[in-house]
């Protein structure tokens, strides 16, 4: 509740301060410590400090599940504007609202991970939507840009749609919002509830970019302007990810003889569309959004298994994959040319920059060593412990072999080819990212640095 | 059959035909006017389980205010036959494939619901007054009545962002 209430005030300072401060640079500062000051009350509230105490009938339920959530989220946002946020002048004008928007986000990502009743995963979706369909379309004398924005309000608003269908039906069927207070008649529930729960199923299976819900993403996040699609493709996708798990744990729990099928099939498709379409892209930024999709099905492997392991495993790939696809943007939204030849002979030119790049990209892999590989592993071992199809596990793990070919692409370019790769750095950025990356190999070692706090 | 039951009827028809000629009617301008007729369809029904305020407020947001942002914009982009994208009979044939196949489970989900043999309270439900209402907006649903305002200062900032002329 302190991060919900926190973020929403501080969303109104960014928009006064993008009004009254003409220098961007003081604007930058109060949103990185804005964005400070949020993880550290969200760590407080961690240990017991809650400054809010509101009674909201049980419609949202701050466990430590959701709460070392949102630190994650929270810390990846810091990182994201430490590195990023000079890269949203370059945008337009609106410096200030731009940042106002994020700190609603982080509200509807509070909302989505800490929902009880339906009503709030409605609000919280929504709030994490709409904010992001003006991020899209900000760049407004880009054409791509523009249609991006529109294709992904319609594709949106129509699961949205559904959505609010599906929660509907549920409400008929058991006359509750409250996802922990459904009772389904028998093992196997009337047709009623089923149906709701496959409707909800595919609008959160469409915004978390599962396939065959999946084709707004490459478009949306090749057109949107690169420091935004780093935001969209890692903290948004991870925090609707904790919302589904959330809501087919709590609410469909009962029978998921039902829908446990359905989702082994979806996380079969995405994998092998995300992995194999990856492959043959010419663009990094087009190849990163067909990984964010493969990654999906990954994650996805959580939904499939939902226990112990599953809830851990997702904690930990969120922290992994947010955090070493925000370190590549930052490097591309750098860059001028995002193609795959753009990063020849970079190790040459900027060989910090190179390999701590390269680490990013072997944690995306799943190379040992590394937080993506741990992640995976847990992903892995969480489906087997369910009792999962042994098939679903091969398969993945074939998947993750495919996915080392696209992202040793952008190793092999800069290391091993000849070229003129340029980055304009700063020494700051040069560290921060080094301690980014230091924290991605640190989980790779130690993830109960992480885990740790789910229990203690 | 008492009063009840023929409005009911009646309204059921007038909806569900509207409803049918907004998707059928090759001019949206039609269309517009005929989800206007389906929207105060609707909003009698919502007067028959004597919820008046959904009914005006249906009436005053839907009917009216939404209707004329619909036309202004069918109007502002100026629709006509030369500017529709011709589509592929197949994308044709497969959208009504998928739209069946929602429209089978949703039939089949509702055909063999619990909810068959209940009847809706009609004339003595009252939920839907306005003080009923009010005191359970502002009582049980006070939170997320609250956050809602983060969702429209969102869209307002998003409308100014995208609206500004830069």
């Amino acid at each position: 509740m302190n991060v919900l209430i926190v973020s929403a005030i501080l969303g109104v300072v960014m928009l006064f301060s993008g009004v009254l401060l003409k220098q961007t640079r003081i604007v930058r500062a109060i949103a990185i410590i804005g964005m400070a000051v949020l993880l550290v009350i969200n760590i407080l509230e961690i240990s017991g400090t809650s400054f809010f105490n509101i009674h909201t009938y049980g419609m949202m339920h701050f466990d430590r599940f959701a709460l070392l959530f949102n630190s994650i989220v929270l810390f990846s946002t810091l990182v994201y504007f430490i590195l990023s946020a000079k890269d949203m002048e370059k945008v337009g004008i609106h410096y200030g609202e731009y940042f106002a928007l994020i700190f609603f986000i982080v509200c509807g990502i509070v909302l989505v991970a800490s929902f009880k009743s339906l009503l709030i995963l409605f609000l919280g979706v929504e709030i994490i939507s709409i904010p992001l369909y003006i991020l899209t379309g900000s760049d407004k004398k880009n054409l791509k840009s523009n249609e991006a924005s529109l294709k992904y309000f319609l594709m949106g608003a129509f699961s949205t749609g559904l959505m609010l269908m599906g929660i509907a039906l549920i409400y008929g069927a058991t006359g509750t919002f409250n996802a922990s207070e459904m009772t389904f008649p028998a093992a196997r529930p009337s047709i009623l509830p089923v149906a709701g729960m496959l409707l909800l199923l595919f609008s959160m299976a469409f915004k978390v970019s599962a396939a065959p819900f999946h084709f707004w993403t490459p478009d949306v996040y090749d057109g949107a302007p690169t420091v935004f699609t780093s935001f969209m493709a890692t903290i948004v996708k991870a925090a609707v990810f904790i919302g589904f798990i959330r809501l087919f744990d709590e609410a469909f729990g009962s029978f998921n003889a039902e829908w446990q099928t359905w989702i082994a099939v979806i996380t079969v498709i995405t994998l092998f569309i995300g992995n194999i379409t990856a492959v043959f892209q010419q663009s990094v930024k087009r190849m990163l959004a067909y990984s964010s999709i493969a990654q999906a099905g990954f994650m996805l492997l959580a939904v499939y298994a939902m226990n112990t392991d599953a809830k851990e495993g997702i904690l930990l790939y969120t922290a992994a994959y947010c955090l070493a696809t925000i370190g590549i943007f930052a490097v591309l939204a750098k860059m001028s040319d995002y193609t795959f030849e753009g990063f020849n002979g970079m190790a040459r030119q900027q060989p910090m920059i190179a390999l701590l790049t390269t680490i990013f990209f072997l944690s995306l892999a799943g190379i040992p060593l590394t937080a993506g590989f741990l992640a995976k592993f847990y992903m892995l071992k969480a489906a087997l412990g369910a009792g999962g199809s042994l098939w679903v596990v091969i398969f993945a793990v074939l998947m993750a072999a495919v996915s080392v070919w696209y992202y040793f692409r952008v190793i092999q370019a800069m290391y091993f080819k000849d070229g003129q790769a340029t980055v304009q750095v700063s020494p700051f950025f040069k560290w921060t990212l080094a301690v980014l990356a230091a924290v991605v190999i640190l989980l790779g070692i130690f993830p109960n640095l992480l885990l740790y706090w789910y229990y203690f | 059959m008492g009063i009840t039951q023929i409005l009911f009827w009646l309204l059921s028809v007038m909806a569900l035909f509207s409803a049918l000629m907004v998707v059928t009617n090759k001019n949206p301008v039609y269309s517009v006017l005929w989800l206007i007729l389906a929207f105060f369809a609707i909003s009698g029904h919502f007067l028959m389980l004597n919820a008046q305020f959904l009914f005006i407020v249906n009436i005053i947001v839907y009917a009216g205010a939404i209707m004329v942002l619909f036309l202004f914009v069918i109007m502002l982009i100026n629709l006509n036959k030369e500017m529709e994208p011709r589509k592929n009979i197949w994308i044709k044939f497969a959208g009504a494939v998928a739209g069946g196949c929602l429209l089978l489970v949703l039939v089949a989900a509702l055909r063999n619901s619990e909810l068959k043999g209940q009847v809706a309270q009609v004339k003595e439900g009252n939920i839907g007054l306005i003080k009923n209402l009010g005191m359970e907006l502002f009582s049980t649903y006070v939170v997320p009545f609250e956050i809602s305002s983060i969702l429209f200062i969102s869209a307002m900032v998003g409308a100014v962002v995208i609206g500004k002329k830069e």
